[in-house]
């Protein structure tokens, strides 16, 4: 088990056989994923155009990219309410996502669902979001369960916090996929806190990831805020369970560039600590990376910016434009018919 | 017309659905080796093999989210939950989640599972092993929920639920296990929100769940030798309730009283007695009552226990004092 | 000062909307006379001067809505200070308009004794006064199976139906009198019969040559009088003897048709109609019949008739001519079968092979329930009768 919390030499780059078309993709998918959650805060703080609760994934970007990232397309997530960066890593469109948060009728949810349940999207192998802190684990397993009836070497991942593996879910839903070998890859983005309670207070253990020896099950670390470092890790865990050797746990050290929702500016947190991770950012760390290493140019970044500003756009005129669903069509929902 | 015991049945239907259709798969505490602590899963495990019959660690939560997440990918599980009162363990996945996900996904997600448990009033489990409280699914809409009272019943419905596409939470009773009943062979379905008259009569309508059924019918002959006749309808499905048969019945006597084993506050009977203050309140010839389990917690010492437990007889003073 | 006030002109009224005032402040008036028109709910209505005076003040414009009971003007002498205008009083004094007589209603709310909702329910629409009910379910309720008997025993007895006046039109009452005694009893037996029977007339035009010439006859021979009635009522019994089916009554399901006919006649008294019975009309003869008939008036008009005259009636006669009436439709004494009513015998105008001829005519009238009988018996039991009476020698 090795607990690696510094970024990939990107001389290494080559020797995993990552491409440039692979790591781009990752900076796009991260970009994405940074501009659409700062829109979003705009729309809640400065716009007042958004209401309830919302749980942002700024600063987390690089465990989305890289994690989602090592998948194939057909592989299913679950993911829990700080869920839009899975979402776009997974591929799903950003105007149902932007229509979801404005409660529409055209959100991935029909407006029902709401900021934490916008990541479902079963189109796109985005399988659940749930509210509660470690019940997708268990259903993890289950979704785990069928695909290995299924036998087409498909993958589950799971993401959750790490204030989730404190909770009865998590030790019962870790243990049960252990006991039954399921392929699902456990990813935890132990970002220090959950809401305002410190990890190093909450978690029993010595990290998160060392609670998988305690459940037989295998477990790994990575640079939350390297894509590369997550992205390698995460394959590492993929073919294991492709292979049928079971689930992983896989520990993310990252940082929430603000507080838990997005009322919260996360002021419990000491000022050097939240300097230190911002020196860190995922999306300016792998730029440089990307320029050191020739594979990309700072007009291919501003090309990004842009394509990725407009779609941010779009989304935000499609969700407005967008109508509510009436309330007389809500009760035919309730059941399947 | 062969007979079969209530649990007999209960096996025949997993039997018949898991040949059927090879999504169905069994998980739980004992189901396996133990073959179910009332014999339910009898023989199971060997037909169809650990793969398809799984036995579980002790873990509510993870029982009843994996049930939920293998529906979610494609499977149709079945998910025991031992003792009606470790429900609550895994209220959260229920409820909180596969109850709403069809909801809150706009349509999209489908949870078709089953979540079989009993209770076991009336076999001196005390307080913890022996709770019923069915009316709490009636606050979280998205669930199906089914109370057999019969061998016919139990096989019928289970098959019915097991091909539902929604989350179905059936209830059995542990005093139920061992009573026999004819069931039909070949292949049945009853199918779920429909009551079912088991007695008719024109003076007073009786609606019972699960092991009051019993009660209601061995009250309903007492009563027919003091000339008093009653309808007996056992809705067999409480959510959704088929609440036409009820009326109807209500209409023609005037006079309703609703037994079940639940405590009486809040109970499956409140909820009868509102709608149908509401719907037929000028049929009603009397109060609406209601013969449950009384307000407190369910006393070990067995004649306790008895004097707890609805019963007939309580039935025939209800319906005595709505006739006078 | 006279205050006018904005009148309740029909009983759901609010308020109602100044038309046109129909005089000018200082004009002078008298007490009733019109001094504003006013539109109401349904209706438009003139209120009259409560008192003599002058007009001294209107108070609102026309086309303006004022609540009821609000002043609308005063009428006073120039001298008086004019009050300051009230709001609408606690007790509406309609000054010139009186209320609509609105009768109050059959059923009264149930305060003690309780009663199931379907109880109550059919109660209210038999309009059965649950209050006089007495309950045999638990603890006294009243039951379903109590309304029903109540149903079973009401068909016996009168019902009084609410008769509610909606006022288009407010009308001062002169004078009251309290339905009471033989007027409440002839009126509750009147609406019952007339809301269970199914009545139809069919009338006929009888010759009354013959009568009038056999009485002419027997007064001058012995000076016996007797009266047109009582041919008629010895007439309808004779013919009643081959026409069974009309002396009957229908008691539920079951048509009574009786043994005896006993024809009671209408008389009028000052205290109201009777119809006192003379049993066994048709094998009394006619001079018997036509002393039956003075004898039972001489008592009514006394108030001397005995439950045993007032009862028994299986047939009734009524008879108007005496007072001008040419033909009328009576109805039905109940629980009979059928009532015959003829007016005054006059001089008309017949055709007699094609010559036009002058003719002495009653014209007779029976009104049957169609429940007992249909329209042909019906009409050959009249046929029967005009039969006897255009020939009279067949009544003896």
């Amino acid at each position: 088990m090795s607990s690696r919390i510094e970024p990939v030499p990107y001389t290494d780059y080559a020797k995993h056989g990552l491409t440039k078309d692979t790591l781009l993709s990752m900076l796009r998918k991260m970009i994405e994923i940074r501009r659409f959650e700062e829109r979003v805060e705009r729309l809640f703080l400065q716009e007042g155009a958004l209401i309830g609760p919302s749980h942002l994934y700024l600063g987390e970007e690089a465990v989305a990219a890289g994690a989602v990232g090592a998948l194939n397309e057909n592989d299913l997530i679950t993911s829990t309410y700080r869920g839009h960066g899975h979402a776009i890593a997974k591929g799903v469109p950003m105007k149902p996502l932007m229509a979801e948060l404005f409660g529409k009728s055209t959100g991935t949810c029909k407006g029902l669902g709401g900021s934490m349940h916008v990541a479902i999207y079963p189109e796109k192998g985005s399988m659940y979001a749930t509210a509660i802190v470690g019940s997708g684990i268990p259903i993890a397993t289950g979704v785990g369960l069928a695909l290995q009836r299924e036998g087409k070497q498909r993958v589950a991942m799971t993401f959750f916090g790490d204030g989730a593996t404190n909770t009865g879910a998590f030790h019962e839903g870790i243990n049960l996929a252990s006991v039954w070998k399921v392929p699902v890859i456990f990813v935890c983005e132990n970002n220090m806190y959950a809401m305002s309670t410190r990890a190093d207070y909450a978690v029993a253990a010595e990290s998160v990831a060392s609670r998988a020896q305690a459940y037989k099950m295998r477990s790994m670390v990575a640079d939350g805020n390297d894509s590369v470092s997550v992205y390698l890790a995460a394959k590492e865990a993929i073919d294991a369970a492709r292979n049928g050797q079971g689930p992983t746990l896989l520990e993310c050290m990252t940082y929430k560039l603000h507080g838990h929702g997005v009322y919260d500016k996360g002021e419990y947190r000491p000022k050097e600590e939240i300097e230190a991770w911002l020196k860190r950012d995922p999306i300016n760390g792998l730029e440089a990376r990307l320029l050191k290493a020739n594979l990309a140019t700072q007009s291919d970044f501003e090309k990004i910016e842009k394509e990725v500003a407009a779609e941010v756009e779009e989304s935000v005129t499609f969700a407005r434009a967008s109508p509510v669903l009436p309330f007389d069509q809500l009760a035919k929902y309730v059941y399947v018919r | 017309m062969p007979e079969l015991t209530y649990a007999d049945a209960l096996r025949e239907a997993l039997r018949e659905e898991m040949l059927r259709d090879p999504r169905v798969v069994l998980m739980g505490e004992e189901i396996g080796v133990f073959e179910g602590v009332y014999k339910v899963t009898r023989g199971l495990l060997k037909e169809f093999g650990p793969e398809r019959v799984r036995d579980t660690p002790i873990s509510e939560a993870a029982i009843a989210g994996a049930a939920v997440g293998a529906a979610l990918g494609g499977l149709k599980p079945v998910a025991e939950i031992m003792y009606m009162d470790f429900v609550t363990i895994c209220l959260d996945q229920i409820a909180t989640n596969a109850a709403k996900m069809h909801f809150m996904s706009g349509g999209k997600l489908k949870v078709p599972f089953v979540l079989r448990t009993q209770y076991s009033l009336g076999r001196v489990h005390g307080a913890q092993h022996s709770q019923f409280f069915p009316s709490i699914f009636f606050q979280v809409p998205g669930l199906k929920v089914v109370l057999p009272s019969t061998p016919y019943d139990a096989k019928g419905l289970l098959k019915a639920a097991i091909r539902e596409d929604n989350p179905v939470v059936f209830i059995e009773s542990g005093m139920l296990y061992r009573i026999k009943g004819p069931v039909p062979e070949g292949e049945y379905v009853v199918p779920l929100g429909q009551c079912d008259v088991k007695k008719t009569g024109s003076d007073i309508t009786i609606v019972a769940v699960s092991r009051t059924v019993t009660e209601a019918l061995a009250a309903a002959m007492k009563l027919e030798e003091e000339g008093i006749t009653a309808d007996v309808i056992d809705p067999r499905t409480i959510q959704p309730l088929d609440l036409a048969t009820i009326l109807e019945s209500v209409r023609k006597t005037g006079r309703l009283i609703i037994a079940s084993d639940d405590v009486k506050c809040g109970g499956i009977g409140s909820e009868i007695a509102a709608r149908v203050a509401e719907e037929a309140f000028d049929t009603l010839d009397a109060p609406i009552l209601r013969v449950a389990s009384p307000d407190m917690p369910i006393p070990f010492s067995p004649t306790l226990e008895q004097a707890y437990m609805p019963n007939a007889q309580k039935i025939i003073e209800a319906a005595k004092k709505l006739i006078g | 000062m006279f205050r006018v006030a904005m009148p309740r002109l029909d009983p759901g009224m609010q308020s109602g909307k100044i038309v046109e005032w129909l005089k000018k402040e200082g004009d002078r008036v008298e007490k009733d006379v019109p001094i504003v028109r006013i539109e109401g709910e349904k209706t438009t209505f003139e209120v009259n001067s409560p008192g003599p005076g002058v007009v001294r003040k209107f108070l609102f414009e026309p086309g303006m809505d004022v609540q009821v009971g609000q002043t609308i003007a005063f009428v006073g002498e120039p001298n008086e200070p004019l009050p300051v205008e009230a709001e609408a009083p606690a007790t509406l004094e309609p000054v010139v308009a009186q209320e609509a007589f609105v009768a109050p209603p059959v059923v009264s709310r149930v305060a003690e004794s309780s009663a199931s909702p379907v109880a109550r329910k059919m109660a209210r629409e038999a309009g059965i006064d649950i209050s006089k009910i007495r309950g045999s379910g638990p603890g006294g309720r009243i039951v379903r199976e109590d309304i029903q008997r109540a149903i079973e025993q009401m068909k016996a007895q009168p019902v009084v139906a609410a008769v509610s006046a909606q006022g288009a039109r407010a009308v001062p009452v002169a004078r009251t009198i309290k339905l009471a005694g033989k007027r409440k009893a002839t009126a509750e037996r009147l609406m019952y019969g007339f809301h269970t029977t199914v009545p139809v007339t069919i009338t006929m035009e009888a010759r009354m040559e013959a009568v009038l010439e056999q009485r002419r006859k027997l007064h001058s021979q012995t000076g016996e009088e007797i009266s047109i009635t009582a041919y008629v009522v010895k007439a309808a019994a004779k013919a009643l003897e081959d026409h069974q089916i009309i002396n009957s009554s229908l008691e539920g399901d079951e048509l009574r048709i009786y043994g005896d006919i006993n024809v009671a006649v209408a008389i009028n008294t000052p205290d109201g109609l009777v119809a006192p019975v003379i049993p066994q009309t048709n094998r009394r003869s006619l001079s018997e019949v036509s002393r039956d008939i003075r004898e039972l008036t001489e008592r009514a008009v006394q108030n001397k008739l005995t439950v045993s005259d007032l009862t028994g009636g299986t047939f009734t006669v009524s008879n108007l001519g005496g007072y001008g009436v040419d033909l009328f439709a009576p109805v039905i004494n109940p629980p009979q079968c059928a009532i015959l009513g003829f007016g005054r015998t006059s001089e008309r105008p017949i055709v007699v092979e094609k010559q036009v001829r002058a003719a002495s005519v009653t014209t007779l009238s029976l009104v049957f329930d169609h429940r007992i009988v249909d329209g042909v018996p019906a009409a050959q039991y009249l046929q029967r009768v005009k039969e006897l009476l255009e020939d009279p020698k067949k009544l003896e």
